[in-house]
């Protein structure tokens, strides 16, 4: 299956690519093309041109600068996986298989927000920004308000993802939650906790959800039931109860709108007493 | 700044398994099938989707689909396919752990099973059962034979530990 006939463009720097993305619209950038490439081929998009951004690698890097990582958009989950950043490098390894992780990049993942994503569920719950650079310069964006709809960034001609940023969380406990049929598909349902806890009692509660919903979103039924409670079998299942509220799936091929529903309760569950039991998986 | 047109070709350069290529190639085409047109027929197009794994090669370093990877996009990649893992006419001890414990049936997965492999026993030298089941997760074998697949990387991870390499 060949992709339809698309232009090529090798830029010497990012100003170029940017400048010829602004410049033709209906352009795409390419990063790992883990998306793009299959897009192409069920002609689900027909761009004029394929804008090679691949190759500037310094947009590859993690890096702590005080209490923020700040992610490369060229980032490969592989390299993810590597960096041990709470949440999100246990999410990589959720994503594909080892070929698509080689691939695959963060900035990919965020630009095309596919509503079943991995990484999203624990960018939600992080409060990520997505740094975005065009010719006019550049602005950080919270990820829930870049994220406007199911592959709908909030993204200008001749504006490209550069930078995630997520805050460290240190002292969190935190667990990535898949549910997947066949290795390496999308999720059914994605769950990201993360957990201040003191002693017993819980100090902050966040909950991202994913592949329930158009765009990630915050369980903030299950946050509520569990931030200043101890933590006791029965609020823990009250909270992940509560998760559900937070889930509007549709119904299709990985299942149905009401067992996805019911999943979210159990993968909520699970997360918790993961992150609890300080398990990493 | 290249700027190739849709109804261009771009001159690439692609050094397979040390040998470089130049070739002419319209955007749109897959390093899978540019390869297999280089006589590099190991590299197998099995489902065109980016799930079989029948077409992975190591490129700079990495395992990768290469029907999900646009030739243009490769160009001057250093790229290792099955044709280049033997030497003067001997087997990769992979090549030989997938003969000795039958690690195939048909045939049409093996060339990416064991590119994968490749690249799991570079990662982890020692992998337990389950590194090597989540490690070949991008590879499917549709006459289901992955005992023997497993076992078969595992054997080779342990040739590759040794100095030499002795055939059972």
């Amino acid at each position: 299956m060949y992709p339809p006939k698309i232009g090529y463009v090798i830029p010497d720097s990012i100003e170029e690519a940017i400048e010829f993305l602004e410049q033709h619209e209906d352009a795409r950038p390419l990063a790992g093309g883990h998306s793009l490439i299959p897009a192409l081929k069920l002609r689900i998009i027909r761009p004029s041109y394929i804008v090679e951004i691949r190759r500037f690698q310094q947009l590859n890097y993690v890096k702590r600068e005080g209490n923020i990582y700040k992610i490369g958009a060229l980032t490969t989950h592989y390299d993810m996986i590597k960096s041990n950043v709470p949440l999100l490098s246990d999410a990589a390894k959720t994503i594909g298989d080892p070929q698509v992780r080689n691939m695959g990049t963060i900035g990919g993942v965020v630009s095309h927000l596919d509503p079943a994503a991995d990484y999203p569920a624990s960018l939600i719950a992080m409060d990520a920004k997505v740094l975005i650079r065009s010719k006019k310069g550049q602005r950080l964006v919270d990820f829930k308000d870049f994220a406007k709809d199911m592959f709908t960034p909030d993204l200008n001609p001749g504006e490209l993802v550069t930078e995630i940023q997520v805050p460290a969380f240190d002292g969190y406990k935190f667990s990535y939650q898949k549910l997947e049929r066949r290795a390496g598909d999308y999720a059914i349902v994605g769950v990201a906790v993360l957990l201040k806890v003191n002693g017993s009692r819980v100090e902050d509660a966040r909950i991202g959800l994913t592949a329930v919903n158009n765009v990630a979103v915050r369980a903030k039924g299950a946050e509520e039931e569990l931030i200043g409670r101890e933590l006791t079998e029965e609020v823990v299942e009250k909270a992940s109860t509560r998760a559900m509220e937070s889930a509007n799936p549709t119904s299709d091929i990985r299942g149905s709108a009401e067992y996805k529903k019911k999943m979210v309760k159990v993968l909520v569950k699970r997360g918790i007493n993961q992150a609890l039991g300080g398990v990493r998986k | 700044m290249k700027i190739i047109d849709k109804d261009q070709k771009a001159k690439i350069t692609l050094k397979v398994n040390g040998e470089v290529h130049e070739v002419e190639v319209e955007p749109r085409r897959l390093l899978v099938h540019v390869l297999r047109d280089l006589g590099y027929t190991s590299v197998h197009v099995g489902c065109d989707t980016s799930n079989c794994g029948a077409c992975t090669v190591i490129m700079n370093g990495r395992s990768v689909k290469s029907c999900t990877v646009l030739a243009v996009e490769a160009e001057g990649a250093d790229i290792l396919t099955v044709e280049g893992l033997s030497k003067d006419g001997k087997l990769h001890p992979i090549q030989e752990a997938f003969w000795d414990n039958h690690g195939l049936q048909c045939g049409y997965c093996t060339p990416g099973m064991i590119m994968e492999a490749y690249w799991l026993l570079k990662e982890n030298p020692n992998p337990s059962e389950e590194d090597i089941r989540e490690g070949i997760s991008g590879n499917l074998c549709r006459c289901t034979g992955y005992q023997n697949i497993v076992k078969a990387i595992k054997d080779a991870s342990l040739r590759l530990n040794q100095k030499e390499y002795p055939r059972q």
